[in-house]
């Protein structure tokens, strides 16, 4: 069955026909052509699909594309903005947060949905923030260091 | 050389290639944009692990609607192998492995892909398996290849076909039996340790697409492009310049990325698809089922030791669990050998190393290249020998350890080297004290191991190693090189060195996709030591680049080019003081001729090796881990407090991404000895997912991590470095497994440590001491 949706994606308004069994990361990638957002396992399980979805992190996998009709999406192409990068991606450049840096955009969408919450998060909040987010290359101490000298660097 | 006003080497430098990553420009498995004209291609695996098989309604399927090609193995017949062709790519009459491919297919939508697949009905009639390595030794074990002998390359390896065994790699030195009978101490134990997956958040994928003339064009995400390249083209019997891979970034690889997989059928099914572009991306469940595993280990170990604490004899049988292929894990067993006496000079030693066969998932190397399985066994024995003749761990370490100057093999001698410090330094890290066995609290109890590691770094004769640099005025300095950046910093390390060698700003430096097409079809690349490969094919290149510019500028100037230099991205002459920017030449030339552009390639090529096994080493590096963990006494639950690792790099060339490196070799580590393990049924993979195969999350990180660098400079390496990224993992499950014995006084042979083998270890100890 086919859906006519709403979506404010990286706040750009789309209108979009969707399947009732197409999941947000499907629709995200394939329709509207921005692969940050990756496929990790289907399951929830990884975090690679990560986005925001009115202000909160979902793994965009188990979301039903109909589902997100009329909401907020940001993913982590909404991040920075043409001119300049997203503090949280500096601070993964300068602190090693990125190895293979197939887990990062997932990692960027959960750190942000933290410090939205948090400005000054602890070690021990960031670790369970970044909970669902696989990464395999083993970077965690990394990606939270990279993490706190973001959220010291805001304004 | 270093004392360059730029000078960047053994500097902090930031990773190159991580803004693309970090703002989701595609580049991933997946990712690539092909537009309409896009066919996605499925793959139907065997559900069996050994079985004959006949597919029904394949002419069916092959009718559906938004179907374009579909092979089978009765259409297909052809073997993948680098060294032994022991795989096909499509079972055609049996299969010999659960997760074997049956047939692909290429339709308009991944949805008729799908459907086209389910019309397929596979009808099995099982054949006995043999899942394990005591079946498959049995005297009366089903043969996994009993045509072993008819395979391409089966005269390169030194098998028994009557027993399931592949391929053996043995040496000997002195008389292990006379030096046994006379050690005051003598211990025999056994090991084992569990396959894994190597798990890349990347899954398998890729697209390829048929061109006009017939050559066929692969885009992938492997570590191993030329390899690939070679593979599959024998395989589909083409020309190899007829093939040709760009590799795209790659989401982790770990090692299952370097053997072919499934990029052979996308490329068959890619000629059949009329030349329109045709993707391919693994499911995570089909990630687990059907592309690697890592080979389960079983080392016997015994080591002779005298009154004086020094060790005289080893004695050690590594056997490994290769699935039906023994192809990808080939030439990591002489790597095993030669590391299988542990970090020792042990005058008496008798290593043998086994690949055996079975009806499981062909097996390949993971990162620490199967090493880290041999040091599991090898210095947990150190330590139950020390325990046995009441010594220090750390003690009996020090006194025995290699050294510089040691004659390993009548070919090699060891190279100064860190170990020592890394062992040293981890341990005083953690506050290791030789008197202190564990403290308890209560019902849970702390206690620290240490352990140490060496890992051969070997180059075969005649393996290359390539680098091309231009610099020209639209991309000002591009760089080609044969190897991959999987996440290890390869692509920083290229750009540092000649940001540094030419003296140039490093935002002039792209180091493009690697190409199969920018060079030979026969070249092989090094891949377990590109920073040494590739650094000294880049100095060659950027040597002779300095002398183009140099010799072009002096004869605009005429000037002698004794005179001149580059300094910040100029050429200056020291006599007259002139200066011109390399950037302006490049873009503008100098007036009178177009703008000239520069070229040079250079090339390593391992040299003719004559002798045995030691012929091969290049070099070792070595490592250092040291634990603290804490154990439920009553439940066996196990977390680990504190891990420090060090490495000898001989020279941080990038200290922070060393760091790194080492940083994630501690939570691969603890990933692999507490968690990881992968499990069959009947030959049937049963970890199929994350929920199944957990690995590490930030929920299983030690509270502390210590990232040691160890500096003794490598004399042939580029800047005195040493290769690292592989060799990090090396030494650490056996310092986990060393202090939960000290925690415990139960002694954990088996990998995963989980804490149902520590409860029933406990409780079996408990029962023997009511006794």
């Amino acid at each position: 069955m086919k859906h006519e949706i709403k979506v404010n994606i990286n706040g750009q308004l789309r209108e979009l026909t969707v399947l009732s069994h197409q999941t947000l990361l499907e629709v995200i990638r394939e329709d509207l052509g921005l692969t940050g957002a990756k496929y990790g396992c289907s399951t929830g399980e990884c975090g690679a699909c990560s986005v925001l979805m009115n202000g909160e992190v979902v793994n965009s996998c188990m979301v039903l594309a109909p589902e997100a009709d009329g909401a907020t999406i940001i993913t982590v192409e909404g991040l920075s903005d043409d001119e300049e990068l997203h503090p949280l991606q500096k601070s993964f450049i300068d602190h090693h947060g990125v190895q293979c840096g197939y887990c990062a955009p997932g990692m960027l969408i959960s750190a942000k949905a933290l410090l939205n919450r948090t400005s000054r998060p602890h070690e021990e909040e960031i670790r369970e923030a970044l909970v669902g987010n696989l990464c395999r290359c083993g970077a965690y101490a990394d990606i939270i260091k990279s993490i706190q000298v973001a959220s010291r660097a805001r304004r | 050389m270093v004392t360059r006003k730029t000078h960047i080497i053994g500097k902090p430098f930031p990773l190159v290639e991580a803004q693309k990553k970090l703002t989701g420009v595609s580049c991933y498995a997946g990712d690539e944009p092909f537009g309409p004209e896009l066919l996605h291609a499925r793959i139907l695996f065997s559900e069996r692990g050994h079985a004959r098989f006949r597919l029904l309604h394949v002419d069916a399927a092959r009718k559906q609607e938004g179907v374009v090609a579909l092979i089978t193995g009765q259409e297909l017949r052809a073997r993948l192998g680098a060294v032994i062709e022991d795989r096909e790519m499509l079972a055609a009459e049996e299969v010999l492995y659960a997760g074997q491919p049956l047939a692909v297919v290429a339709a308009e939508s991944p949805e008729a892909a799908m459907a086209a697949l389910s019309t397929i009905e596979v009808v099995y009639e099982d054949l006995p398996g043999v899942y394990d390595l005591e079946d498959a030794l049995a005297a009366d074990a089903p043969l996994v290849h009993p045509n072993m002998a008819s395979y391409r390359g089966f005269e390169q390896l030194n098998p028994q076909p009557e027993r399931n065994l592949a391929h053996r790699i043995a040496f000997q030195r002195g008389d292990v039996d006379k030096a046994l009978s006379e050690a005051a101490f003598v211990l025999e134990r056994t090991y084992s340790a569990a396959p894994l997956q190597h798990a890349p958040l990347e899954t398998h994928g890729g697209v390829a697409q048929l061109g006009e003339q017939g050559e066929l064009t692969l885009w992938l995400h492997v570590q191993a492009p030329f390899l690939q390249r070679q593979v599959i083209a024998r395989a589909l019997k083409m020309p190899p310049h007829n093939l040709r891979i760009v590799t795209q970034c790659v989401g982790g690889s770990f090692g299952s990325k370097v053997a072919v997989s499934v990029e052979g059928l996308l490329a068959a099914i890619a000629r059949e698809a009329g030349g329109r572009p045709v993707r391919l991306h693994l499911t995570r469940e089909e990630e687990f089922r059907a592309v690697f595993m890592t080979p389960a280990m079983r080392a016997r170990v015994t080591m002779g030791m005298d009154e004086n604490g020094r060790i005289t004899a080893i004695r050690a049988v590594y056997d490994w669990n290769v699935g039906a292929s023994v192809d990808p894990f080939i030439v990591e067993m002489q790597r095993i050998a030669l590391a299988g006496t542990g970090p020792y000079a042990i005058p008496n030693a008798d290593i043998q190393v086994n690949a055996v066969y079975t009806h499981l998932l062909p097996a390949a190397p993971m990162r620490g290249l199967s090493i880290a399985q041999v040091h599991w066994a090898v210095e947990q024995h150190v330590d139950e020998l020390a325990e046995m003749a009441a010594r220090s761990p750390l003690g009996l370490r020090q006194q025995n350890l290699v050294k510089g100057g040691d004659q390993l093999f009548p070919e090699f001698v060891m190279h100064a080297n860190g170990l020592e410090s890394c062992i040293l330094e981890t341990s005083r890290a953690i506050g290791w004290d030789p008197a202190q066995q564990r403290i308890q609290t209560g019902t849970t109890a702390r206690g620290k191991g240490v352990a140490m590691g060496w890992s051969p770094i070997i180059v075969f004769p005649h393996c290359k190693s390539r680098a091309t640099i231009q610099c020209d005025g639209e991309n000002l300095c591009t760089v080609i090189v044969d190897g991959v950046d999987v996440g290890q910093g390869y692509y920083a390390f290229i750009t540092q060195l000649i940001a540094f060698e030419l003296n140039f700003p490093m935002e002039w430096i792209t180091v493009l996709p690697t190409d199969t097409d920018k060079y030979e079809p026969d070249w092989q690349a090094i891949h377990h030591n590109l920073l040494w490969s590739t650094g000294r094919a880049l100095l060659q290149a950027t040597a002779e680049l300095k002398r183009q510019i140099l010799s072009y500028v002096s004869e605009i100037w005429e000037e002698p080019v004794t005179n001149l230099d580059i300094v910040d991205g100029e050429v200056i002459s020291y006599a007259t003081r002139r200066r011109l920017s390399v950037l302006k030449l490049l873009q503008e030339g100098t007036g009178e001729d177009s703008p000239p552009v520069f070229r040079a390639t250079g090339v390593y090529e391992a040299p003719d090796r004559e002798g045995g096994l030691g012929s091969l080493l290049q070099s070792f590096a070595t490592t250092g881990y040291a634990a603290e963990v804490v154990v439920n006494l009553e439940t066996g639950d196990l977390s680990v407090l504190q891990l420090a690792g060090a490495a000898d790099v001989g020279h941080a060339i990038n200290p922070e991404g060393v760091k790194a490196q080492l940083k994630g070799g501690i939570i691969q580590s603890i990933s692999q000895t507490l968690l990881e393990e992968m499990r069959f049924e009947n030959g049937v993979p049963v970890t199929i997912d994350f929920m199944s195969y957990p690995i590490a999350t930030t929920a299983d990180m030690p509270q502390q991590i210590h990232p040691i660098v160890v500096e003794i400079p490598q004399s042939t390496g580029p800047y005195g470095a040493r290769d690292l990224s592989d060799h990090v993992l090396v030494g650490a499950s056996a310092a986990i497994g060393n202090a939960v014995y000290r925690a415990t006084g139960v002694r954990i042979r088996e990998l995963p440590i989980t804490a149902q083998r520590i409860y029933d270890a406990l409780q079996s100890q408990a029962a023997k001491v009511e006794r």
